[in-house]
């Protein structure tokens, strides 16, 4: 019965279109002509009442909302009698309801009985199976962070690699050796008892990077550097110079005996790694 | 079910208690199951791993 109802509806709005567009309501009209659904009902459905509609012309239509009161929203409402109409409404009477019994719990199955007797060991169960969730879930995350993590640190091979061991009983009193650590030379130098006095008096406000030399070395006999030239990184010639420590051949920087700069271009002392004797004869560094 | 109702009283019922509980169980339990993992692990490679033959590599050299 859309069709009757449709046709209704038209010409409503049609009845009012055509009253105020006057000279234009025979092309109006064209528009009016309701096209007949493919389904014929049992018995041509009559419009008995055209009251029932409260249609307010001038209510905006501005959303599907705007019709609520306006317009048939529930369903097919169906006309078959002459007489009358008897709506037929099919909404919420053949849908069942549908049974979750099986989603809940035994003790609140009956409906009847009060939930308030086993709410205790209801929420007790459910906190204890979120709880249990929490700390697995807890554990696998930290687990998967700290891999992640632990992927990015150095490997053992790297680690191995980063340090040097060096036998010092083979470096005789005032001779340098060239040790090769992390890519670089490594100057280890056992000084004299006359070199260790001369480093240790001297003036600070005669260096260019002032530095005492006790906090360049843990024990005085032994001066451990990093044999790169700071000024453009060339390997000093060891026991040359006018101080008697280490001389860059490249562009003539003198280091004393100590390591630190004293004449030429280089703008710092040579640098000191961090190394430590693990008993007198030993030193790693690194 | 007096126990679980003390459980529930000291450790779920407030929100700060509950996450400490999953927290300090966390920890807990991850030295559990990595220890009991290890030591499934050993039982299953019982005298296939170094540590379980090191003794006769070591008698050899003295």
């Amino acid at each position: 019965m859309r069709g009757a109802q449709g046709r209704l509806s038209s010409s409503v709005s049609m009845m009012s279109l055509a009253a105020r567009s006057g000279v234009f309501s025979p092309y109006m009209q064209a528009t009016a002509f309701a096209v007949a659904g493919p389904l014929k009902p049992l018995v041509p459905g009559v419009v008995v009442k055209a009251e029932k509609f409260l249609m307010d012309p001038k209510k905006p239509f501005l959303c599907r909302e705007t019709l609520s009161g306006q317009s048939p929203k529930t369903g097919p409402a169906v006309t078959v009698s002459i007489n009358g109409c008897a709506g037929v409404r099919f909404a919420h009477t053949d849908i069942k309801v549908p049974d979750f019994s099986d989603y809940r719990r035994q003790e609140v199955l009956d409906p009847y009985k009060s939930s308030q007797e086993s709410s205790e060991s209801r929420r007790t169960f459910s906190y204890l199976f979120t709880g249990v969730t929490a700390v697995v879930g807890v554990y696998a995350a930290k687990t998967v962070v700290t891999q992640f993590v632990s992927s990015m640190s150095a490997s053992a091979d790297v680690l191995a690699m980063s340090k040097i061991e060096i036998k010092l009983g083979d470096i005789p009193e005032g001779k340098n050796m060239t040790f090769k650590w992390r890519g670089k030379p490594l100057f280890v130098r056992h000084r004299t008892e006359k070199e260790i006095e001369v480093e240790a008096a001297v003036n600070l406000s005669e260096l260019r990077h002032p530095e005492l030399d006790k906090d360049r070395v843990v024990k005085p006999k032994w001066v451990i550097v990093i044999g790169v030239c700071t000024h453009l990184g060339c390997v000093p010639i060891s026991n040359a110079g006018e101080y008697g420590g280490y001389y860059c051949p490249c562009h003539g920087s003198h280091y004393d005996a100590s390591g630190r700069i004293r004449k030429g271009p280089a703008p710092l002392n040579l640098e000191v790694p961090y190394y430590e004797f693990p008993d007198d004869d030993t030193v790693i560094v690194g | 079910m007096a126990l679980a109702k003390t459980v529930y009283d000291l450790l779920f019922r407030r929100t700060s208690t509950f996450a400490v509980t999953i927290m300090v169980g966390a920890v807990l339990f991850e030295r559990v199951f990595d220890q009991g993992g290890d030591v499934i692990f050993e039982q299953m490679n019982r005298g296939k791993l170094w540590k379980h033959i090191k003794h006769n590599y070591e008698n050899k050299e003295e």
